[in-house]
């Protein structure tokens, strides 16, 4: 059992999602950054999409009641466990009565703790993971306060070890995060589109303190509707990761939580750079870059072949 | 028919450009046929006014051979069974105490508010979506009359149940909810269930009434 002494901001349970009913509005929710949820799993010798607990801000602490093998991976953060440091993207060791602290976030937004056992947590529509707006799934549908305790069953023993550091990803600022073109990319002028496609070559734009679960609203010059284009559409299917531009012309990057959509979506952010939208924060700088479809495909096919290794 | 890519994951197949009913009348077809091929690389289709979108696995297939392999079983579309759509009753308690902007539906449309009721509720409609969030019903097509445009802020928090107007769409929403569409009452109907199937009661095609409480 573990019991949660400090939530953090906020830390919720997440996992690989909820797939198969988006026709009836159901949204996937997955961990932001499903490279670190993997990874995580890899450490602690869990199935890959194993669920595990997402948080952000310093001060996350839980106290173990059993000893059970634990890591941390996602943002890097300073964290201690009965006041020994600890790295992020390592397992370790935890005993009963132990208490893990998460001092401060060096780098990144999200990160992840996991355990090498079965949290047991409330399934859902196949999925363990938090419907934070709906109220179901992970931990009673809601996000941590102190106090609540997880019991983890099945626990395993593991090998302690450390993922090298090329294996760990890059989280500052300024973030280039590529993209592929949009269904309503001609919506919008041939300058606007140079512009805030154009990698360093066009604007910045600065993530806002807008951000949740489901999307990341950015401040910047704003984009050109054409004057012949409309400024929304008939609502139609979304894909996570796809940039929806409102009438004020700041784009909106969707996470995960909307299946549907009114706005016109000039580009979404290739797979490839998925993880890194869990690590935008307030403040941030973004760069936007286009790329082709097949380089996209490359890219991501890249990125999987490359932790195979590993064993994500 | 209109087939493009969007995105690595996602095929996006248009059936016309505006909000009408036979166009609607497609995509449903359109939806049950790929729910027919029970095809595993396909991991979940999102069928609304006048698009389906298909989000593929691309571990098990790709866009090029995913698109040759619907249009050669096309021609199957003419002979699967489509489902007979349901109808549903939805009791509503209109008026000011569940229907926060009754008030503005009455001013902007120079109507009173019986009669925004008795319009509202003299029209059988047909869901053309579900989505945005789960078990969410987009409705049409409301009557021109009760044409009211969205918030310009929307709301931080409307109770479940809430029913609500925006354009020519009518929709509910199934949980406590931030929300841009005109509240004008509200329902105690369970619109959905996250513990048992099916969890929407509403699926597209669907019919829906509703009744003054």
């Amino acid at each position: 059992m573990i019991e949660i002494i400090h939530p953090g901001i906020m830390s919720l349970v997440v996992d690989g999602g909820r797939f198969g009913y988006k026709e009836v509005g159901i949204p996937t929710s997955p961990a932001l950054d499903i490279y670190a949820l993997g990874i995580l799993n890899h450490l602690l010798g869990n199935e890959g999409n194993a669920p595990a607990i997402e948080a952000f801000g310093g001060k996350f602490s839980l106290r173990f009641a059993k000893n059970v093998y634990c890591a941390i991976t996602g943002a890097k953060v300073k964290a201690s466990l009965e006041g020994r440091t600890l790295q992020s993207w390592m397992s370790f060791e935890a005993r009963a009565g132990e208490v893990l602290t998460v001092d401060e976030v060096r780098e990144g937004f999200r990160y992840y703790v996991g355990f090498s056992g079965t949290p047991v947590l409330d399934k859902i529509i196949g999925s363990y993971t938090t419907n934070l707006e709906c109220r179901f799934g992970g931990y009673r549908g809601r996000a941590f306060k102190k106090g609540d305790s997880i019991d983890i069953e099945d626990i395993h023993q593991v090998d302690v070890k450390r993922i090298p550091d090329k294996f760990i990803p890059h989280m500052t600022p300024p973030h280039i995060l590529r993209v592929v073109e949009g269904p309503e990319i001609n919506y919008f002028t041939d300058e606007s589109r140079e512009e805030f496609l154009g990698g360093r070559e066009g604007t910045a734009f600065t993530v806002s303190t807008q951000l949740n679960r489901t999307g990341i609203r950015l401040d910047g010059k704003p984009l050109a509707f054409r004057t012949d284009a409309e400024e929304s559409i008939i609502s139609e299917g979304l894909l996570p990761g796809s940039i929806q531009v409102p009438g004020d012309g700041l784009p909106i990057i969707q996470l995960h939580e909307r299946t549907l959509g009114g706005y016109a979506r000039p580009a979404l952010i290739a797979r490839v750079d998925h993880d890194l939208l869990a690590h935008l924060k307030p403040g941030d700088s973004v760069i936007f870059e286009m790329i082709e479809m097949e380089e996209a495909e490359r890219l991501f096919d890249r990125k999987i072949e490359t932790v195979t290794p590993i064993g994500n | 028919m209109n087939i493009s890519r969007y995105g690595e994951e996602g095929i996006r197949i248009l059936f016309g450009e505006t909000i009408d009913l036979e166009i609607h009348e497609k995509v449903r077809r359109y939806y049950f046929f790929l729910k027919s091929l029970q095809l595993e690389e396909i991991t979940d289709i999102i069928p609304s006014f006048r698009s389906c979108l298909i989000l593929f696995d691309r571990k098990r297939t790709s866009y090029e051979a995913l698109t040759v392999s619907l249009r050669d079983r096309e021609f199957l579309i003419a002979h699967i069974d489509i489902p007979e759509p349901k109808t549903h009753d939805v009791p509503v308690e209109y008026g000011r105490e569940n229907g926060f902007d009754i008030d503005f539906v009455a001013s902007h449309t120079g109507l009173s508010e019986d009669k925004i009721i008795e319009i509202h509720t003299s029209v059988t409609y047909k869901v053309f979506a579900v989505g945005f969030m789960p078990g969410f019903p987009y409705l049409g097509i409301l009557d021109q009359r009760l044409y009211v445009p969205r918030l310009e802020t929307p709301r931080l928090k409307v109770p479940e149940g809430s029913v609500g107007l925006a354009q020519l769409q009518t929709g509910i929403y199934p949980f406590e909810s931030p929300a841009g569409w005109r509240i004008i009452g509200r329902t105690n109907k369970k619109l959905f269930d996250y513990n048992k199937e099916p969890y929407s009661i509403f699926q597209i095609g669907d019919k829906v009434r509703f009744i003054r409480a």
